[in-house]
């Protein structure tokens, strides 16, 4: 069945591409050289009912206002992976588009194998004003999320997402909790969610399952451990290490006592809509969906921390690349870039999709976020977070998504308890270790 | 006669024309893809030989991963193939009354799409929002963790396509039982002859060709279906609890962009089948009886 689905998402991805390179060629034999408007193509990858018609209503609003720029928006089925398979092809046929959002996972993969056109240097030669936009708007780590490892910018940071603790409010006031004072740190969610347990009889914590180990990264790092390690220019897995495994022994054991839910992501997510579980751990981006679905006040904390320790979130979204060649299409597209990220259009795209704007200031700015964050606070909660945005490790090579499955497995076995979070990372290192 | 021959010839010609190039050129295709390294990306192939084979073959998983198949196709046979059989053979001579009841009830599931019947039962077996675990609470018992526990979790998903499928091959194997002519069981009845007799003699033998259809089909369809649930509900898991020769490889294909090895977990896959077929040839057709 899936199979045929993806078959025919196939098809029609590439009747599609013919229809809009068919429109495109014709649109520029008709303008070229006349009004010497210059045309250039908007590749990502939001949906209708994700964003598609916000990217729609900027584009529009962006042609509006530049007469002598015409973007044209291709949506790409199947996430990065379909965009990322559709720009192969395109590069290799030289048609690339300009501005394309790449997935944060796919960094290193984007940069060993694409040609992108080198951003800094670009800005530096098409439009000197703005050389210091970077540095200026963004947090320096925020910026760092769309560098590779030798500190190379292959693109500017545009959506974001934190992994944030929700937790139902009507629970915490009948187990005796406060909660306008939500747990703020792992030790707090533990006697938290043991008091829930003990005091009203429903379970009291669940982290996220889904298929990647974000937010178990998030967990992993903030306790001073990592996911990673580079030895001797080989990455390798980092995990191995004993605050990997207390971190993550924290979450088995909440399961064991009984406080902690261990069971699908969409069981965790129905049992916590219908108040029967105190905190989710997720993402930011169920946001609009939990407060949407909840017979109860959806309210979020910041991720939680270690006593003591710096706490670190790793970023969910993507990041924009820029692919034009030619000198007049770098300048219309910087153009756009420019457009996007401004506070105004970030907001929009903020509303349509529940991702966090990139840019410093956004928050407080009167034409952006700032009536929306006032009347959310659980998006102030997950901006909050923003300062302290890690990079979302992947492991790299051919045999790195399995990897990610290997460290997923783990998960199950670490919280059903059939080994314990330090025998299982260490024999898990090991496989992922021979498989890089 | 001999004329005849031809015009026969050239009508099936399309239709076996349409198979070669959808069913046995793909499977060339995806002999061809088993000897290389590629991420469905790249616009480079890496030819790796037997390597991918000789991966697949050496590792734990791939063991586990039969086991899995194997259960899974047992549970499958049990809730698919026996409990249909014997529910048609009551329906069929037993039950006197509310026959068109029971027939609709029970074929009814059959008519919704697995995926409905995935989100459906994620629903029933929530352990602690699902009427599963409320029911449970009566008795004092904590609901199991139904898709995070290894075998218990493919238990889970074989409800569901039972579910979906039980319907189905009971009307199948109704058609079978009603054909079965009612002489023959009224003389037997009248020799004394026990319900019990009655299916073992008269029942079973009447009704082993369609028998032995639904008995294929439950296992070589059944296991298709099996991607469904898996991939909505478990993704393989808990550590490849569920996973099975079907949805690992899509999982190689789809999830870890290595198509090379995916491919040649089809080609295994592909003879797992074709030494089920010629078992199922050897030892149970020769004891199936056909009318013409």
């Amino acid at each position: 069945m899936m199979m045929k689905k993806k078959l025919a998402a196939l098809l029609l991805a590439a009747a599609s591409a013919m229809v809009f390179t068919g429109c495109g060629s014709s649109d520029n034999q008709s303008k070229g050289g006349v009004d010497k408007k210059v045309q250039i193509e908007y590749w990502h990858v939001a949906s209708e009912s994700f964003g598609g018609t916000t990217v729609k209503e900027l584009v529009a609003d962006f042609n509006a206002k530049h007469p002598n720029i015409q973007v044209v928006e291709k949506y790409n089925p199947d996430m990065y992976k379909g965009l990322t398979q559709n720009l192969q092809a395109a590069i290799a046929s030289g048609k690339n588009p300009d501005v394309v959002q790449m997935g944060w996972s796919y960094l290193n993969y984007a940069a060993e194998n694409l040609k992108y056109t080198d951003l800094q240097p670009m800005i530096e030669k098409q439009a000197p004003e703005d050389k210091n936009f970077l540095k200026e708007n963004y947090l320096p780590n925020v910026l760092a999320l769309a560098q590779t490892d030798d500190g190379k910018q292959i693109g500017i940071p545009y959506s974001i997402s934190v992994p944030v603790l929700f937790y139902n409010p009507e629970i915490f006031t009948a187990a005796g909790l406060d909660p306008n004072n939500p747990p703020k740190t792992w030790k707090e969610v533990v006697s938290a969610a043991k008091q829930i347990k003990e005091k009203t009889g429903n379970m009291g914590f669940f982290m996220q399952e889904y298929a990647d180990n974000w937010t178990q990264q998030a967990i992993i790092e903030s306790n001073g451990g990592s996911m990673l390690k580079n030895e001797g220019g080989k990455v390798k897995a980092g995990f191995d290490t004993p605050e990997a495994a207390a971190a993550y022994q924290l979450l088995a054991d909440m399961v064991k006592d009984g406080n902690g839910l261990h069971a699908t992501n969409e069981e965790g997510f129905q049992a916590y809509l219908s108040g029967k579980l105190g905190m989710v751990c997720t993402t930011i981006g169920k946001r609009a969906n939990f407060e949407k679905s909840a017979k109860f006040k959806v309210m979020a904390a910041p991720f939680p921390q270690f006593e003591g320790k710096e706490l670190k979130v790793p970023a969910g979204g993507n990041f924009l690349m820029l692919f034009s060649k030619d000198a007049d299409k770098q300048k219309a597209a910087w153009e756009f870039i420019k457009y996007i990220e401004s506070p105004e259009a970030l907001a929009k795209w903020s509303t349509g999709t529940g991702y966090l704007p990139p840019r410093k200031g956004v928050a407080d700015d009167p034409n952006g976020f700032k009536k929306m964050i006032e009347e959310n606070k659980n998006i102030q909660v997950a901006l909050s977070t923003m300062p302290n945005l890690v990079k979302w490790a992947s492991f790299p090579g051919a045999n790195g998504l399995q990897a990610e499955q290997l460290l997923i497995d783990a998960r199950d076995i670490i919280l059903s308890g059939k080994e314990t979070a330090a025998q299982a990372l260490h024999e898990t290192a090991e496989k992922i270790n021979n498989l890089l | 006669m001999n004329k005849a021959k031809w015009p026969a010839f050239w009508f099936l010609l399309p239709a076996a024309l349409l198979f070669v190039i959808f069913f046995y050129w793909p499977l060339l295709q995806n002999l061809y893809l088993s000897f290389f390294s590629w991420n469905m990306i790249s616009p480079t192939m890496k030819y790796v030989g037997l390597s991918n084979y000789i991966d697949i073959l050496g590792s734990k998983e791939v063991y586990k991963i039969i086991g899995n198949t194997v259960i899974f196709v047992l549970i499958m046979l049990l809730f698919n193939f026996v409990l249909p059989y014997l529910y048609s053979f009551i329906l069929g001579h037993l039950l006197q009354r509310g026959k068109m009841f029971y027939r609709s009830v029970l074929f009814l599931p059959a008519t919704l799409s697995l995926a409905v019947a995935s989100i459906l039962f994620l629903w029933i077996y929530n352990p602690l929002a699902g009427p599963l675990s409320i029911v449970l609470a009566w008795f004092d018992m904590e609901s199991p963790r139904w898709f995070k526990e290894n075998l218990l979790v493919i238990f889970s998903i074989c409800t569901i396509i039972g579910w979906k499928v039980f319907g189905y091959n009971l009307i199948v194997m109704l058609a079978a039982m009603v054909a079965v002519p009612r002489e023959m069981i009224e003389a037997a009845k009248l020799e004394n002859a026990s319900n019990w007799t009655i299916f073992r003699r008269i029942i079973i033998p009447m009704t082993s060709s369609t028998a032995i259809y639904v008995f294929t089909i439950t296992v070589v369809f059944g296991l298709q279906y099996v991607l469904v649930p898996v991939n909505m509900l478990t993704q393989g898991g808990p550590d490849q609890g569920s996973s099975n020769l079907v949805y690992i490889v899509y999982q190689y294909g789809f999830i870890f962009f290595q198509t090379g090895k995916s491919a040649a977990f089809a080609i295994i896959t592909m003879f797992c089948y074709m030494a089920f077929l010629y078992l199922k040839n050897k030892y149970l057709e020769k004891k199936v009886y056909y009318e013409n």
